[in-house]
This record gives structure tokens, sequence and C-alpha cells, in this order.
């Protein structure tokens, strides 16, 4: 997912054969993280260049990745990667800066929210300084401006900002002619993202519309209703963008539908933080999805995800099926998988487990 | 083999289990940064052997690349290739240190490696008839396999086994004892061949034919060092492995004995089949820690530099159990394999009478 592609194809050929790895440009990885992390190959190593308190749990990044990475269009998002305590720890965030920071500086930004118990964002508010090295990956996502210019509306809650801040600096520094509103949901005025920066974007970009609505300000939760949509002018021809809690996702989607909006012009993009971690023994069992095989399959108490496969007609490759010989090693690409040796729970992000001893807790994702 | 009975086995493999469970529970930064080390030398000393190797027309600049050259394929070969392997460093969640992509610099690809070492090996461990790595199906180290002639002339097939190691590991799932007995058919080993034809021709043309003739002028000594090296890295890894199982009182089974074997037998019999060396720190490490091989059998999924801390917790629990755990230094454990492989090159009558026993029974 991260691994960039290498130039020529002799080159690469050759590069296998001396180095015996697939990505050969990474096999000296090992000695550039001491000599110059910038020279990393395996994924596009960026710089911390420094940091900004947005809100009290919120800080943005503001990193310069090498010059060969290959850039993104704004509402996109990019895997970060980084080690902690010894182990690789992938996660994807919205870019939150405009692509002609990166054009004009080689800058990207990245506005990340501490998320209770979370081991990422924890770890980058609480160790990442500036001059650090981390990882990143190519930019995806089809959270993007409409082309060409049409009316726009904006539902964000929360973190949920940090795509929609991409969009807003791209559009007014284009001086987008439709007509764009932003409905940005906050806990508190004092959650508010980068605020300032949407007071100097309103003022520099005149078919701009931003209205803050903190929630839990007043003694009943102020949600969005059918009125602040009735009041945007011509919401008919609005493209609508979604990005927030999934609270206020189905709430805007009812309201939307119920306005007549039609699913294609509805574009919705969010991470849900993890779920927080079960410990009842009878909570085992799910959908696991095969991806590879593009096949799902329903499974019940303690099934290990082998024999899952194998009741569903494929043949993973496998060996002792008791844990010794990780011939059934894989990447578990999302979800919560139970060591059946150890009791230990696994994280939610992507990982190898070793399929003969691993119980899915939840729904789980496994590329094979 | 020491006899337990099934609660006796239940609490070994709980005791077992326990270390286990604490190495699991603490692995973290300090492994990550152990592997990290040992590869920063690996290519270190690769690199600085392949630069130094053209001047080798100087003599001891000769030894020096030929030195680090096999030094360094002897740790990517036991070290990093064969631990990674085993997935003792799954967990990193690091694309490169994965045990099922990792591919290693010698001629045995990991594919076929994994099958017959990881699966085969670790978990037969010993039984005559089901574990192909005792004896590689080329020596006789037991008196549960007949007697042969061929067999009196097996200290030269060891020999030459040695210096060829890592064609004959190599080979090793080409299964050639089945094929002579007409149990399979070459037809059947076909894709095996490919594979080991496509991994054996990319190491000999990176070592006898790729840098060879990109120092074309000093090519000659550049072959020969390259040479050297896997001669180096062949005869010290055969050397080793041969240490782990086939020493004077590592145990062998039979079939029967290990048929629906709880985990608690499989511990025991990983216990009792295996043997360790001791020595300095970095004899340890260039045998990639198989100088702990009780430890590695019995948990092969740990990182191998964590065998030292745990060794100490596994020879109690054998005392605990009357367990015997077979280690010594690495000459004498040395000694007694070169004797295993002398006697058993002999008919029974006769190696008994040296032995100074009776003769067996008829078999």
């Amino acid at each position: 997912m991260l691994e960039r592609v290498t130039q020529s194809k002799t080159l690469h050929w050759l590069g296998r054969q001396l180095s015996n790895q697939d990505n050969p440009a990474s096999w000296l990885d090992p000695l550039m993280t001491r000599i110059n992390p910038m020279w990393i190959q395996a994924y596009t190593p960026a710089r911390v260049e420094h940091v900004v308190q947005e809100t009290e749990d919120t800080r943005t990044f503001v990193l310069r990745p090498a010059r060969r990475w290959t850039g993104f269009q704004a509402g996109q998002h990019v895997n970060i990667c980084t080690e902690i305590g010894g182990v690789r720890r992938n996660r994807t965030f919205s870019l939150s800066s405009s692509p002609l920071l990166w054009e004009s500086q080689g800058l990207v930004t990245l506005t990340i929210k501490r998320l209770p118990g979370g081991l990422v964002t924890n770890w980058l508010h609480d160790q990442v300084e500036p001059g650090q090295v981390i990882g990143l990956g190519e930019a995806f996502g089809e959270f993007l401006i409409p082309e060409p210019a049409q009316p726009v509306l904006f539902i964000a809650g929360g973190s949920g900002i940090t795509p929609v801040l991409s969009q807003l600096e791209t559009m007014a520094a284009q001086d987008y002619p439709a007509p764009v509103t932003l409905l940005y949901f906050v806990r508190t005025r004092r959650d508010v993202i980068a605020g300032e920066k949407l007071r100097g974007l309103v003022s520099r970009h005149s078919s701009l519309t931003v209205q803050v609505i903190a929630t839990n300000e007043s003694e009943e939760p102020r949600f969005l209703k059918g009125e602040d949509l009735d009041e945007i002018p011509g919401l008919k021809s609005r493209e609508v963008y979604l990005c927030g809690p999934k609270g206020l996702m189905d709430l805007a989607n009812d309201l939307l539908h119920q306005r007549g909006i039609t699913e294609d012009r509805i574009h919705s993009t969010f991470f849900a933080p993890p779920a927080p971690a079960r410990l009842e023994g009878d909570e085992l069992g799910g959908q696991v999805t095969f991806t590879q095989s593009d096949l799902q399959v329903g499974s019940e108490d303690d099934a290990n995800l082998l024999e899952i496969a194998e009741a569903a007609g494929l043949k993973p490759q496998y060996g002792c099926r008791m844990g010794i010989c990780h011939q059934c090693s894989c990447r578990k690409t999302s979800g919560t998988v139970i060591n059946r040796l150890t009791g230990q729970v696994s994280g939610p992000g992507e990982e190898n487990v070793q399929l003969c001893i691993s119980v899915p807790r939840g729904p789980v994702s496994v590329d094979v | 083999m020491k006899k337990l009975n099934e609660t006796q086995l239940q609490e070994l493999e709980q005791d077992l289990n326990a270390i286990r469970d604490e190495v699991l529970a603490d692995l973290g930064e300090r492994d990550a940064r152990y592997i990290r080390r040992i590869i920063r030398l690996h290519r270190t000393l690769e690199i600085g052997g392949r630069v130094m190797m053209p001047f080798g027309f100087i003599p001891p600049v000769f030894v020096a690349a030929t030195a680090s050259l096999g030094i360094a394929k002897i740790l990517e070969n036991m070290e990093i290739g064969h631990n990674v392997m085993h997935g003792q460093y799954d967990w990193m969640n690091d694309p490169d240190l994965h045990s099922q992509t990792y591919e290693w610099d010698t001629v045995c690809t990991a594919d076929s490696w994994r099958r017959t070492h990881n699966y085969e090996h670790h978990t037969y461990t010993n039984v005559i008839g089901k574990d192909r790595d005792y004896g590689y199906a080329v020596l006789r180290l037991s008196d549960e396999e007949k007697w042969k002639p061929r067999h009196s002339l097996q200290f030269i097939n060891y020999i030459l086994l040695s210096v060829l190691f890592q064609w004959g590991v190599g080979l090793h799932e080409l299964e050639s004892e089945k094929l002579r007995r007409r149990e399979i058919r070459w037809r059947d080993k076909l894709p095996f061949l490919k594979e080991f034809a496509r991994k054996g021709g990319r190491q000999a043309f990176k070592d006898y034919v790729f840098f060879p003739l990109l120092t074309l002028p000093v090519a000659p000594i550049v072959l020969a060092g390259n040479i050297g090296a896997n001669l180096i890295r062949n005869l010290w890894s055969s050397t080793v492995i041969f240490c782990g199982h086939f020493t004077q009182d590592a145990e062998t089974f039979s079939e029967e004995e290990c048929e629906g074997e709880s985990k608690g037998h499989w511990y025991l019999r990983q216990l009792t089949g295996s043997s360790n060396f001791t020595g300095g720190r970095w004899l340890h490490i260039l045998s990639g820690h198989l100088s702990y091989q009780i430890e590695h059998h019995v948990f092969p999924g740990l990182p191998a530099h964590r065998y030292p801390e745990i060794s100490e917790k596994v020879q109690a629990i054998c005392h605990k159990h009357g367990i015997p755990y077979n280690t010594g230094s690495f000459a004498k454990q040395y000694g007694t394999v070169l004797n295993r492989i002398a006697r058993y090159s002999l008919p029974d009558r006769v190696r008994t009478r040296l032995e100074g026993g009776s003769a067996p029974q008829a078999i």
C-alpha cells in the first residue's frame, strides 16, 4: 500500500536478483534510517516541519514529504505509517491543506484529533516533534470538489472538518464561482478547528458562507435540523458533502432524502474511531470478508479464521494448525481477532495474523 | 523417551506456555531494535565484502573481503532469514520482515523452506520416517533405520553435504529417496524443480556471474572470494544445524508414539529431541541462536535473541519434570555428532561390539 513504483524494469529485475526482495529499493532502508531517514524507499518519508495546536485536543502537523511524492487533490486522504513500540502502525487521515501549498512550498498538513484511548493519535500528539520523519502513502479518495463548478453544501462535524478545509482553501484560491455553504457542527465553540483560517476564507471568498453550530452549549443538544437545510438557498441544486460522526451523517442523510436530494448528489466520508474493546467471551464470531477471494461468510463462537476459510471452500496455505509454523500467516486488513493461544486481543487495523489461532470478534477482513 | 502421564504433560504444557506468554507480552521496541541492528550489520558486511573483493589481489584484503561476505551470509541466513521466516517478527508488521514474503540469500526458496522446515521438521521433529531433516535422507543416524552397505561411506557424504549445504537444502524437497523408491514420480516434482532452478539460478548468477563480470579484470579473484564466502556459510550452517538434533543424547521417536499427541507431548518431544551448545555472545548470534536449539524448538515463534534469557526458566522446568536438558560446549557437542555419523555408518553388529554392548536381538 505504501510502496512506490520503481523506475525501470531492468533495474528492478536486477535489484530483485541481488537483494532477494520484491522491493529492492528498500534493501538499504535499515541503514538509511540511521544516515538520513528522508532517503527511505519503502514509503515516502515526510519530515515534520512544525506542529500547530488547533484546539485542546487537535493539532495540525505540517509535513514536508520527499519530493518524489505524487501529490493529491483537495479532499483526499493518505495512509501514514509510523513505528510505535517496535510495531509498524498504519492509519488513514485527511489532508487538511490545499494542494497549492504542496505545489508551491512542498508542504502538506494533517489535522488530527486525539482519540480517547487511541494508540496512534495519542502518540502523534505526545511524541512527535519537529524534525521527526513519518511514512506517507499515496493520496486516495473520491471526496472531490465538483468539476465543473456547482453549488456546494458541506456538512462537517468535529474533526470531520479536515478534508473540507483543504477543499475550501482550494476553492477560495480559484475563486470558485458557485455558492458554497459550510454547516460546521462542534461540541462547544472552543472545539472549532482552524477558526481563524475559516474567518480568513470567508473574507477572501465572497461566495462562501460558514455557519458554526455548537451542539452542546445549550441545555438541549442542538443537532442538525430541517430548518438549517431549508434556509440554504437553492438546496436542491447543491452537491452535498458529509464528513463527521456517524450520528450526524445518518441524520443529515435522512433530512436530505426527505427534501428530495438524491443519493448521487450526496458524498460521504468518515473514518470511525475503533469500537471500544469488549471483553465478553460470548461476543466471538462475526462476518468475515476474504478480500482476495471476494467472499463473505458469517462465523460463530470460537471458529478460527483458517476453519472459517476452509468451510467457505477456500484453501489458504497452512501447516501445523496449532500456531507453531506460521505457514498460514496473512494480512488482516481490518477488524479485531483474538489470539486463541494467548487470549490477546488484536488492534483494529492492518496487521499480520496467524489464521489457525485467530478467532474473529466482530467483522473482520483478511487478505485471503 | 522420558515418559510422563497426561496430567504431567498438561502441567508441562502450562509451565512452558507461561514462559511463552510472558515473552509475548513483553515484545516491543527492544526486539525491533535488535533485529534492525543485525540487519544493519548484515548490510554493512555485505557491502563491505563486495567492495573489498575486487582488491583481493592483496592477500589480506582477500581474506577480509571473503570473511566479511561469508559472515554477512551467515547472519542473513541464520539470525535474520531463518528467524524471520519462523514468524518471529511478524508482530512488527513490517512488510520487509514478514514470514510469508521474506526471501533469503541462499539457494533454497523461502516457500520450500517454510514447507520442509517450519512445517515438517518443526511439527514432526525427530520422528523417524516423518522428519526428513533427520539425516537429510542421506545419513543413517539411528538404529531405527536399517543398515545398508552404502551407509559405510556416509562420512564422505556428510563432508559433501556440508560443503554443498545450500544446494542440499535447496534440493531437500525433491525427496530423492522417494523418487528412488518410485513412491513419487519426477512429473510430480516439476513445479518444485522449476522453482529450484529459478532460485538456484538467481543465487549462482549473483555470486558467480554478475559480480565477477562487473569487475572483469579481476573476475577470477572475485569469483574465488564469492565461492569462499558461500563455502564458509555452508560449512558453518551445516555444523550448527547438525549440532541441533544429532548429538549423542538427542532422542528419536517413532510414528506410533506421536499419533494424536497432545501439545504437552509435542513439547516433551521438542525438549528431548534437541540439543544446545554453549559459547560466547557472538557464537550465539552467528548460529542464529540455534545454539539454543531446545528453546528454539519449544518456542519457534519467539524472537531468537530472547532464548538466552528464557533458557534458565526452561532448564528449571526440565529439572522439575525430570527431563534431560542436553547441552555442552560446542566442541563436545560437535564431537558427539561426528561420532554418531561414524558409528552408524557401521553395521549394527560391528557398532555394538565397538560400543561394548550386546548385539541387538534379530530385527
